[in-house]
This record gives C-alpha cells, sequence and structure tokens, in this order.
C-alpha cells in the first residue's frame, strides 16, 4: 500500500481511524487482536434488531455519501418482518471529485466496513448485502473480498455467526466507470444489470429498492462507523461534534495543499483548522483563494470564509454544505473561470441523459465556457451561464447531478464575478495565460446523450 | 482474435458466461460481468462479442449494446495492450495533471483517445475523479493506481511497458515504428 496521507493512530477525537497504520490491519487476527467484531458479537447477542436501530438514532450519525440523510431513522424504515428477501446495498461507487475517504478505509480497515455491514443487515433483516464497488478500485475490492473471505471462513458471514442464526452473505458488484451509479437509485439500477438513469421516487428504496425488494442503502463510511456507535453506545458518540451533527467524519483535502490527505474531523472545526493546520495550508506564498467544501458538487466559499465551520447547518446557512467531504483547496495561481470549465466537463460528461436541463443544460454551459476561455466572451455569455445555472436547479432535474453544475455556475460566479468579467468583457486572465481550452481526449459516452 | 465463420468469443468464455446468471437474484445483473470476460479476452467489445453476450444470457443484443456503450469503461475499439487511465479532474489538474497528460501523449506518441501506439502497446484516456486526489496527480494503468505523477515517472512506466531498462540520466526518445496495423 502507498504511503498514508491522513489520519492514523490514537488521538482522542479519533475513532474510525484510531487503529489505521497499524500493521496488517486488514487481517482478521489483527483486526480482531485490537477489537474488531466485538460490535458484532454485542449486536448479535446481547440487543434486539430494534435496540441496534436504536442506539444508531441515538448516536444522531447522518450519511456521510452525501445527503446526510439520518442513519438510524432510515434503518427504521424497512419492515424487518416483510416477507421475502431484503438486501443491504453498500455504496462504494465512491466518484465525487475531491473525494477519497471510502477507499481510505477500505485500503486500510476493510473488516471494520464488514462488521458494519453485519450489524446493519441484522438490525434490518437482510439476508444478503451487496457492495457496489467502483470497477476502477481494483485493490480496495480485492482487500474487501479477501476480508468478506476471511470473515465467512471464522463463520461471521455465513448461516450461524457467533452461533445466532441469522444466515448472510456479502457480496461484491464491480461499477464500470459512471459517476451517477453514486447516486442511489442509478445505482440500484446498475446492480439490475441496466443503464445506470435514476429512479422517480418514491417509491424509496426502503420499500422498492434492488430487485424490487426493500433495500437498506447506506455510504462505506457510514457503516464503518457503526461498529464504534455499538461499542461505545450511540449517546457517547453523539457527545462529539454538534448537536444535529454528532460525530467525527473523513474530509479528503486535496489540490493546493502541503499536506493533502483523509483527515478524521470532529464535525464542528473550522475549516482553517482543517486547511490550514491539518492539511498544511497552501503552498509557500501562495494563500487560498476558494474552496470546495464538500466535493465539486458543494457551491464553493472564497477563503475569506475559512472560518466556516465543517458543520451542516453552519453550511447551507452559507449555501453550500457538507456533502461528501470533499474539501478541494485552490490557491491564487489558479483561474476560477477554468476551474468551473473544467467541473462543467465532468457534469455533462457524467449526465445520464434521462432529463433535458441537465442532458442539455451542462453541455450548453461547457460551450459557453469555451467561448469565454476563447476570448469570444461578452455580457450575453454570462447571461447564458446564470439562465442555463437556473436551468439546471429547484428541482428541474430528476437527481442531484443537475442541481450540481448548477451549482458550480452559481457559486462561482456569485463570489468571484469580477474574473468572469475580466474573461468575458476584457478578454483577461488575472492569474494565468488566456488562451483557449484544450481538447479533451475522453472516452466517447455515445450511449448516454 | 476472430476468424472467418468462427464466433467471436471461445466456447469455454460462452460457457463461464451462461454460468452467469444464477449468482443474481435476477438474471439480468449478469450482463455487466459477461460483458467484463468478453472484453477481458478479445480487448474491447466488438458487435459480434456484444450479440454472443445478448445470445449466451438470453437477452436482446440492442440490449446489451445500450448497457455496454453508457458506461465508460467498456471499450468500443480496439486499446493499446496497456492503458493509461489519467484522471484530469479538479484535484489532480491543480496538481499538474494536464502537464502530465502532455508528456505521457509525446512518450507514447498517441494524440487521442481512440489511437493506439503503432506497436499495439499504449492508448490513454483523460478520465474523472479515480477517487485518490489525496495522491494527486494520479492514473489507473494495468489494474492498479500510480501516484505522484511526474515526467520521469511516466517515463518510467512507458519504458517498463516496453520490456526496455529504464533511462534516467537521459530522456528515451518515443520509439517511432512504421506504420502498421494496430493490435496483437
Ligand atoms: C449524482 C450523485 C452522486 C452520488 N455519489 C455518491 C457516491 O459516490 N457515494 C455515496 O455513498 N453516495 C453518493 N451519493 C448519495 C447517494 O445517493 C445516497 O444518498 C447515499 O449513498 C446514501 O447513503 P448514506 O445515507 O449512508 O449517506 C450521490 C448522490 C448523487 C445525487
Ligand atoms: S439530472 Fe442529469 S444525471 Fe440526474 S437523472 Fe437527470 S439527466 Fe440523469
Ligand atoms: S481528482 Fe484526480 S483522483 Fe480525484
Amino acid at each position: 500500500m502507498a504511503e498514508l496521507r491522513g489520519s492514523h493512530g490514537d488521538q482522542a477525537h479519533h475513532i474510525l481511524t484510531s487503529l489505521f497504520g497499524t500493521p496488517d490491519l486488514h487481517t482478521l487476527s489483527v483486526y480482531e487482536s485490537k477489537g474488531g467484531y466485538t460490535a458484532l458479537r454485542k449486536a448479535l447477542l446481547d440487543m434486539a434488531p430494534a435496540d441496534i436501530t436504536n442506539e444508531v438514532k441515538t448516536s444522531g450519525l447522518r450519511g456521510r455519501g452525501g445527503a446526510g440523510f439520518a442513519t438510524g431513522t432510515k434503518w427504521s424504515f424497512i419492515n424487518r418482518d416483510a416477507p421475502g428477501p431484503k438486501y443491504v446495498v453498500v455504496n462504494a461507487d465512491e466518484s465525487e471529485p475531491g473525494t477519497a475517504k471510502d477507499r481510505y478505509i477500505l485500503e486500510n480497515c476493510p473488516h471494520m466496513v464488514v462488521e458494519g455491514i453485519l450489524i446493519a443487515a441484522y438490525a434490518v433483516g437482510a439476508n444478503q448485502a451487496w457492495v457496489y464497488i467502483r470497477g476502477e478500485y481494483d485493490e480496495p475490492s480485492r482487500m474487501l473480498q479477501a476480508a468478506i473471505e476471511e470473515a465467512r471462513a471464522k463463520g461471521y458471514v455465513g448461516p450461524k455467526p457467533f452461533g445466532k442464526d441469522f444466515p448472510l452473505d456479502i457480496r461484491l458488484y464491480r461499477g464500470h466507470g459512471a459517476y451517477i451509479c453514486g447516486e442511489e437509485t442509478a445505482l440500484l439500477e446498475s446492480l439490475e444489470g441496466k443503464r445506470a438513469q435514476p429512479r422517480s421516487r418514491p417509491p424509496f428504496p426502503a420499500v422498492k429498492g434492488a430487485w424490487g425488494r426493500p433495500t437498506l442503502l447506506n455510504n462505506v463510511e457510514t457503516l464503518a462507523t457503526v461498529p464504534a456507535i455499538i461499542n461505545r453506545g450511540g449517546a457517547e458518540y453523539a457527545k462529539l461534534g454538534t448537536a444535529k451533527n454528532p460525530g467525527t467524519r473523513l474530509l479528503t483535502v486535496s489540490g493546493n495543499v502541503r499536506k493533502p490527505g483523509v483527515y478524521e474531523v470532529e464535525i464542528g472545526k473550522t475549516f482553517r483548522h482543517v486547511i490550514m493546520e491539518l492539511a498544511g495550508g497552501p503552498p509557500e506564498g501562495r494563500v487560498v483563494k476558494v474552496f470546495w467544501p464538500g466535493g465539486s458538487s458543494a457551491p464553493v466559499l472564497p477563503g475569506s470564509m475559512l472560518d466556516m465551520t465543517t458543520d451542516a447547518e453552519a453550511l447551507a446557512a452559507a449555501k453550500s454544505m457538507g456533502g461528501s467531504g470533499g474539501v478541494i483547496v485552490m490557491d491564487d495561481s489558479h483561474c476560477i473561470v477554468k476551474a468551473a470549465h473544467r467541473l462543467l466537463q465532468f457534469y455533462a460528461h457524467e449526465s445520464c441523459g434521462k432529463c433535458t436541463p441537465c442532458r442539455i443544460g451542462q453541455d450548453w454551459a461547457v460551450r459557453t465556457y469555451e467561448r469565454i476561455l476563447a476570448n469570444e466572451g461578452s455580457q450575453v455569455e454570462l447571461d447564458i451561464l446564470q439562465r442555463v445555472s437556473d436551468g439546471l436547479q429547484n428541482g428541474r432535474c430528476l437527481c442531484g447531478l443537475g442541481d450540481s453544475g448548477g451549482w458550480v455556475i452559481d457559486s462561482t460566479l456569485r463570489h468571484f464575478r469580477e474574473e468572469y468579467e475580466d474573461h468575458a468583457l476584457r478578454h483577461e486572465c488575472r492569474v494565468g495565460t488566456v488562451a483557449p481550452p484544450a481538447l479533451r481526449a475522453t472516452s466517447p459516452q455515445v450511449g448516454r446523450t | 482474435m476472430s476468424s472467418p465463420n468462427k464466433s467471436a468469443l471461445p466456447t469455454h468464455i460462452l460457457d463461464e458466461i451462461r454460468e452467469l446468471p444464477a449468482r443474481y437474484p435476477q438474471p439480468r445483473s449478469a450482463v455487466m460481468p459477461a460483458l467484463d470476460l468478453a472484453q477481458e479476452e478479445l480487448g474491447h467489445l466488438t458487435p459480434e462479442a456484444m450479440s454472443e453476450v445478448a445470445e449466451a444470457l438470453s437477452l436482446d443484443p440492442g440490449y446489451v449494446e445500450g448497457v455496454a456503450t453508457f458506461y465508460s469503461l467498456f471499450h468500443h475499439q480496439p486499446i493499446g495492450k496497456h492503458r493509461f487511465y489519467v484522471c484530469t479532474n479538479l484535484s489532480c489538474m491543480l496538481r499538474g495533471a494536464n502537464e502530465v497528460v502532455d508528456h505521457l501523449k509525446q512518450a507514447i506518441g498517441v494524440e487521442r483517445s481512440d489511437q493506439v501506439s503503432s506497436d499495439g502497446l499504449f492508448s490513454f484516456e483523460e478520465v474523472e475523479c479515480l477517487g485518490a486526489c489525496e495522491y494527486a496527480p494520479m492514473m489507473r494503468l494495468d489494474h492498479r493506481y500510480f501516484y505522484d505523477l511526474n515526467d520521469q515517472k511516466v517515463d518510467a512506466l512507458v519504458a517498463e511497458r516496453r520490456g526496455k531498462p529504464v533511462v534516467t540520466a537521459e530522456k528515451p526518445k518515443p520509439k517511432r515504428v512504421p506504420r502498421k496495423k494496430p493490435g496483437g
């Protein structure tokens, strides 16, 4: 494995990462020697399924995949007594630009994820779990598969874990390169062997999910947190973080910082702490110009707002969000218009093509950015960008990918209008050379748009 | 590869594909694992291969092609024996990914994602975030991730795959072979 970049080792607030860095932690024997699988034993032998769900509710844990939905509440939506198969589906598609924390967990401690899955499955009464893992994650897949096999050999995955009559199997399903598969209903379509186009909700996955059956869908980090909650107790976990957003979460800090990495942070700490202290701040002589607080889909905040906290409520008040926890930092040597253009290329490329504002709008935005960057811009282009941005937002699209593209345009325009005007009206760039964007060598998306 | 009057996929692969549906709650989920097997065998998915996958799974060929063209890890044209998937999304771009791509193009003598180097060894594409942003700029190659890329690392990866010792003092010149058919 590559050198660890991020939190590891015992520190007061480390819940997920305190064991990271232990040699061979990915093996069952080492994980168990450090207290692994005690939460599963406790859940199976000492707790009723409803108690487990209640403990998770008490912890206040909110989903770490992006939407931040209350995890315990989500678990309680599954009717445990409904006859027929039920599934746990794990979202390991991790494709939000700037986010690497699920990979960090899977490579360091795959058994923690396996344990979380087993507890969740027992709580909601599912006998089969599917991990949908992005196709590019070869190493994490191998490690997770190996962990499952070890747990199977030990009897934790199988007909009678710890002697309890609770058969469970965990299987992997590999993705094949499509960001939209991270969206939960698109993921389910893909798992069913279809083009990954989101479904309209309701019905929600808890009622009609994978293969039409009740399904609990959670992110890797969400489930990896569950063993700690069962071990400590929900109330103890809830003492960390803020009242509405308890606990810690993994923030991936990337871009123009001296120490990029995946850092475990108590929710409520400021971005100044995260970016300037943990990640070492921007390179010598540079300042933070802008940062994306929660993956590329989270509206940007200017460097002047570094004292913003990592709490979802505070971020929402600043018109942004905690999202996937991907903190992308850009310093003052880079151009905001070029950065926005690159992200719109991403959203255009990844649009699944199901709804018109997204399929057409994202592409229209890219072409508008291209004109601006080629010095062919004017007030007309700025107006078009604002119009396209509005058209992508506020429920005009079926899923969050549409809004995300709109938010990139809207938030960068809102905070950096002068730089847009430099490019569009005065044909100059305050940080770099003005040159038309080069053609990208991407895979053709014949089947999507 | 395929020859006239014979199927695109060998019998043992088709047999393997026929066994896949039983592993899933519903057989349709086998379509992507099946396409994986086909692509591993042939390097890319030809229309014939997709039809044979469809037949083996009792699905409509158009349906299978619809799925295969949705996902960017399925290739529909020949690719190099080694394909460089270079991330150029924001975190990598901010740390020099575009320069890595420029250097790679020159090192393998390929300009676009639909081209293959004349010796059939190399192709590349720019991809979206690969979920390893703390090691930016980075890429995926031969089912592995490579981190903290720079020109020297790219040169070394290319040279290793050409089966030539890594030259450190001097940049190895991109090998120019007289044009012949790519593939093989
Ligand atoms: C476009 C889009 C992409 C998403 N990508 C991911 C992803 O890669 N991983 C993830 O866990 N959730 C992703 N989500 C959020 C999921 O839809 C879902 O809310 C989440 O997986 C639920 O798990 P949680 O409650 O544990 O967070 C994405 C959502 C959207 C709209
Ligand atoms: S918003 Fe975009 S990605 Fe989402 S369903 Fe519509 S077209 Fe597909
Ligand atoms: S942006 Fe390149 S790996 Fe995330």
